[in-house]
């Protein structure tokens, strides 16, 4: 950590420009534009700071490939992520922390943006391989915890050498160790972790959304959608309920198949009469962007990171889901060690805190929280980087179903869904 | 004869097989699936979802009438007024192809949006739509798109059809008097007109049989009738009737099938310009195979599209004459 270097200064514009305080945004971009030609010409410092690069976890980049035993980037790394989800420059595309390990390992990222919408249907794609016992195609993909369980018991992932993840094993947050299905972190490292709440364009619903129920104004008809991750739409729409004494008194995190079914009855008439125009993945950031949609069920970081001026993410009253999205390597992958050299190349502190102050989700990397402070000392004032406690109080985990509830939560929420 | 055999049984037939033993089996992804003759499978998938089937019935259609009505045009005046750009104007016709589809029904998805140019034209400088008119999950977003992203399976064989039907023909039958349509054209034109009218709002959900729809219905027939009326008294002749739509009947045959067949089971139309009230079969077999693993329900919904799709071409071939479909009696 001796150096602060490697942050490039164009990200402090490219947020503050985001969330909109315009003018003050835009000194703070063009101060950090002027600033940047003279650090990017030490791209040297860049490279110097791996992490505590010590461990044997790196091997020289030199061609010494012949030494037997020693292991060897290989690529290209193919690198399955969600939308909104990396740290890019203005450009859209260029991102500093990919480009910076193709620099420090001299092998290619193919970094899938966008690959993933939903777990279920990216599933779906890797499934037969998975189960055939071919390669899918993916060195690394991110899945949120229930379904990174699911893979992770159905033995369809690699098991990640701790000698080449290093600092992720070393910085990896607590709270997010000993989980039940992955007690040693064998398989998993945390990409993010990040709330689901409320999203809404302020211009067009010309009014603040405080609550979920706020999202069923009639004068919003037509203009909502909700998500296509069950987990996320019936626990949320289930604790709109609560707060009105319309569901049982079950945790949002241990709704059952009754709840499941209050819930769709609540919904059907909305879908039924076009009040819902649809349930999305990330593509809601499209919708937001055409305006199409108004008001939506979204996952906190998208819209600050990614949207409009006048696109807002806000923790409902009623409380909000939290969860983790998990990078696992498929069983198979071509580029196991270059994986888990990506691993642990995102749990180096300083590169973790520029990546969360991009995505505006919550890393799972130690320190972070002070490193973005000191990068961006606004940051600190930044609820989806730093939870109020009143938030935090009122979140739940994703409900963690047996599979008949499943079934059947999955049968509702298909007939809701027009399927 | 023979590679041809092997061809068939190997990507079609296995596959087939493949699926008639999932249809009929039960089990979960995780236990795995086992043949166990579950009939029950069929049946379920016919009786839960109606909407679903109807909705592709209705939208395959109704898209496939579009492709005849929008594509005919197209077609007919490339080939008999092209001239010298016919094969420029044919390219255009395929050009769009030339991006990935899922491009092609974004981009509508933002043409039909609530800011796209679409509504942007209708509902606010014409203004004949109310403001909080939406296309985007409608119906009529589905329908649009699927014509769209069909229109050339239409124009092309049509082109083919109409391009070789002999000029002279046409001039022989003019030297026999043949003129305008005249009265029974314009008649003609606007029972047509009416029927498409009527159909249009009726399959698009804009109007229904009960009190409340009725006058949309009996306006847009009567628009419909009148509209036309016109376009057959000015433009259909006589020798239009008698010579070069009998001729290009094998051109509509063979583009109505090309068109309905992947217009029926298509979901990603539905799927980016719908809304839950407007998913079709094809949605729910995706459904079913990639978010709900449920396999067996996936494939016999499979069957039972093909086998309702066959029944379709089989009525359709019947009333244009299979002769056609194979070619044999207007080459």
């Amino acid at each position: 950590m001796d150096t602060n270097e490697p942050t490039p200064p164009r990200l402090i514009g490219r947020r503050t420009m985001l969330k909109g305080s315009a003018l003050a945004g835009f000194g703070a971009f063009l101060a950090a534009c002027s600033g940047g030609a003279t650090k990017t010409a030490t791209p040297s410092s860049v490279v110097s700071s791996q992490p505590p690069a010590s461990t044997a976890a790196s091997p020289s980049v030199e061609p010494s490939a012949s030494a037997v035993g020693e292991q060897v980037p290989t690529g290209p790394l193919k690198f399955a992520n969600w939308d909104a989800y990396i740290d890019v420059e203005d450009d859209g595309v260029t991102s500093p922390t990919l480009v910076e390990f193709e620099a420090e390992y001299d092998v290619k990222v193919e970094y899938a943006n966008a690959q993933i919408e939903d777990n279920e249907s990216f599933m779906a794609t890797i499934r037969p391989q998975l189960e055939t016992g071919v390669e899918t195609g993916w060195d690394l993909i991110v899945l949120t915890d229930w379904m990174a369980a699911k893979v992770v018991e159905a033995a369809w992932v690699e098991e990640i050498d701790p000698a080449n993840v290093a600092t992720a094993v070393a910085n990896v947050r607590d709270e997010l160790r000993g989980l039940p299905w992955d007690p040693d972190m064998k398989y998993h490292f945390p990409w993010q972790s990040g709330a689901t709440g409320l999203g809404y364009n302020s211009k067009s619903t010309k009014r603040e959304l405080t609550k979920i129920a706020d999202l069923f104004d009639p004068a919003f008809k037509g203009k909502v959608t909700l998500l296509t991750e069950a987990r996320d739409t019936f626990p949320l729409v289930h604790l709109a309920l609560q707060a009105q004494g319309k569901a049982s008194a079950n945790k949002a995190g241990a709704m059952d198949a009754a709840d499941a079914q209050v819930v769709h009855d609540f919904l059907k008439p909305l879908v039924d009469g076009d009040h819902i125009r649809a349930f999305t993945g990330n593509e809601y950031l499209k919708d937001f962007g055409s305006g199409d949609t108004w008001a939506a069920l979204v996952w906190s970081g998208d819209l600050a990171s990614s949207a409009g001026d006048n696109d807002v993410f806000a923790y409902p009253e009623e409380g909000s889901m939290i969860w983790t999205d998990n990078m696992l390597i498929p069983k198979g992958a071509k580029n196991k060690y270059t994986a888990e050299l990506m691993i642990d190349w995102v749990y180096d502190v300083d590169r973790a805190a520029r990546l969360a102050n991009w995505v505006y989700y919550l890393s799972p990397v130690k320190g972070v929280s002070e490193a973005i402070t000191k990068l961006d000392p606004e940051a600190g004032a930044n609820p989806l980087l730093f939870p109020p406690a009143e938030v935090v109080a009122k979140q739940h985990p994703q409900p963690n179903w047996d599979e008949a509830t499943e079934k059947t939560v999955n049968e509702l929420f298909a007939d809701l869904t027009g399927v | 004869m023979a590679p041809g055999l092997l061809w068939l049984g190997l990507f079609f037939i296995l596959p087939n097989i493949q699926m008639v033993v999932m249809s009929l089996s039960s089990g979960t992804l995780r236990q795995g699936f086992e043949l166990t003759w579950e009939f029950g499978n069929y049946t379920d998938a016919i009786g839960r979802f109606p909407d679903n089937f109807r909705n592709s019935v209705v939208y395959g259609g109704l898209a496939t009438f579009l492709c005849v009505l929008v594509g005919y045009p197209l077609a007919y005046g490339i080939a008999f007024r092209g001239g010298r750009y016919k094969t420029f104007l044919l390219f255009l016709v395929v050009a769009p192809f030339f991006t990935s589809f899922l491009i092609r029904v974004i981009s509508w998805r933002i043409i039909l949006g609530d800011q796209g140019i679409f509504l942007a034209v209708v509902r606010d400088t014409i203004g004949v739509v109310p403001a909080n008119f939406s296309v985007i999950g409608t119906p009529l977003a589905v329908v649009s798109g699927l014509t769209y992203q069909f229109l050339p399976f239409m124009v092309l064989p049509l082109y083919v059809s109409l391009e070789k039907i002999d000029g002279r023909l046409i001039e022989a039958a003019r030297d026999l008097y043949a003129g305008p349509s005249g009265r029974r054209g314009t008649i003609g034109g606007a029972l047509a007109g009416g029927l498409v009218g009527a159909a249009l709002m009726l399959g698009l959900g804009y109007a229904s049989l009960d009190a409340d729809g009725i006058g949309g219905l009996v306006g847009a027939t009567v628009a419909g009738a009148l509209g036309g009326a016109v376009v057959a008294t000015i433009f259909i002749s006589e020798s239009f009737l008698r010579i070069v739509l009998p001729l290009s009947l094998p051109g509509v045959f063979a583009g109505s099938i090309l068109v309905f067949i992947p217009a029926i089971g298509d979901f990603v139309n539905a799927e980016i310009l719908g809304s839950p009230k407007t998913q079709m079969v094809g949605n729910v077999i995706q459904n079913r195979f990639l978010q709900q693993n449920d396999y067996p329900t996936a494939a016999s919904l499979s069957f039972v599209l093909m086998a309702a799709i066959l029944v379709a071409i089989f009525v359709y071939a019947r009333l244009l004459g299979t002769d056609e479909l194979t070619g044999g009696r207007a080459a």
